[in-house]
């Protein structure tokens, strides 16, 4: 099956789903972000509900934010603050999207994307005419790792890995790799050799440990 | 006139489907494939990522040169969680969005994967917060 789009159409493709993303939704494609948002929905339901009143009213989170701050300062330290500030209209900085809340996805936005990753691949296949149900990941990995309840744990572990390494790392191959590194983020390009280097160096141990280098 | 929030549910929606079929059909989603790009056997799907990173680049720098695109920061769970998301990547062949392409290919042993991921974000979330102070912030939350 080498029926692949080649390297550069592929790049074309990609790119523009990257860029296209980012035009569409005003945030910066990412994966594992999509996943996070979906395993704690309910937090995120909650979060999302509270922030809703401010969100839809800037004027109501400029008073919130207000009362904060006198809270904290006092009175007097506000209208200095202010009195010095003068020339930047208020009403700028509390634009929502700007420096208000955050006009985040909600997770039903995330969960879309996910679930629609699914149909694309059935899509892909069932356009090429290669859908075919099968319960391995083919002929060299079945050879790797062999079947039955071993093969399974190593999927599920494996998949743990990548679930808690991409929180813990704060980014995936969408993330750091394409949306982090096409910009030089730095966190991002240590990120992206971190785990290319990683899977370079177990790829090679299961590539001789397998018999598949002999 | 449809609101705001269903247009960007469509538009993830249509950005879902077309990354989902590009990763189909560059062959990203084949175990093989990717054993050959980390192993130096076969340099297509490293070529394909270098180049998007390229055209990718070259795109925001014409388009959205003045965009203020949210940058993630460095933090000591930068290293150690890319080891071991590399490790487990290397393992499966699936990075977060892989596993999900690969099952609406009818690769239907991606549900072990997907529930292995799934397990993986909620540990991780639980134990961030637990007050391990682990939490880094994830990545297209912005």
């Amino acid at each position: 099956m080498s029926s692949y789009l080649s390297w550069w159409m592929g790049a074309l493709a990609l790119s523009g789903v990257v860029i296209g993303f980012w035009f569409a939704v005003g945030r910066p494609l990412g994966v594992s972000g999509s996943w996070a948002r979906i395993i704690m929905w309910r937090e995120d339901k909650s979060i999302q509900a509270a922030e809703a009143p401010f969100r839809d009213n800037p004027a109501m989170l400029q008073d919130a934010l207000m009362k904060a701050t006198i809270a904290h300062f006092g009175e007097q330290a506000v209208y200095d603050t202010m009195a010095r500030s003068k020339g930047i209209p208020a009403e700028e900085l509390a634009a929502p999207g700007k420096k208000g809340v955050q006009n985040k996805a909600s997770w039903t936005m995330h969960a879309t994307f996910l679930v629609t990753l699914i149909l694309g691949g059935l899509a892909a296949t069932m356009l090429m005419g290669q859908f075919q149900p099968t319960f391995t990941l083919g002929e060299l990995h079945t050879r790797m790792f062999g079947t039955g309840m071993g093969y399974l744990m190593t999927l599920f572990f494996g998949g743990a890995m990548v679930g808690f390494g991409t929180q813990l790392a704060g980014g995936c191959t969408s993330g750091h790799g394409l949306s982090g590194c096409s910009r030089l983020v730095p966190a991002s390009l240590i990120a992206t050799a971190a785990f290319f280097g990683t899977a370079v160096i177990v790829s090679f141990i299961l590539y001789f440990t397998s018999g598949a280098g002999a | 006139m449809i609101s705001k929030t269903a247009q960007q549910h469509i538009w993830y929606g249509v950005f879902g489907i077309l990354m989902g079929g590009t990763l189909s059909l560059v062959g990203f989603t084949d175990f093989s494939e990717v054993h050959g790009m980390f192993t130096f056997s076969d340099f297509r799907l490293l070529f394909l990522f270098a180049a998007t990173v390229a055209l990718t680049m070259a795109g925001f720098g014409l388009l959205a040169r003045n965009a203020n695109i949210p940058k993630k920061s460095f933090n000591k769970g930068t290293v150690p969680g890319s080891i071991l998301f590399g490790a487990g990547w290397a393992i499966t062949g699936a990075c977060p969005s892989i596993a999900l392409v690969q099952l609406g290919e009818g690769k239907f042993i991606a549900v072990v994967t997907l529930l292995g991921i799934m397990f993986g974000v909620w540990g991780y979330r639980k134990l961030a917060a637990g007050g391990m102070q682990l939490d880094t912030g994830v990545c297209g939350e912005a």
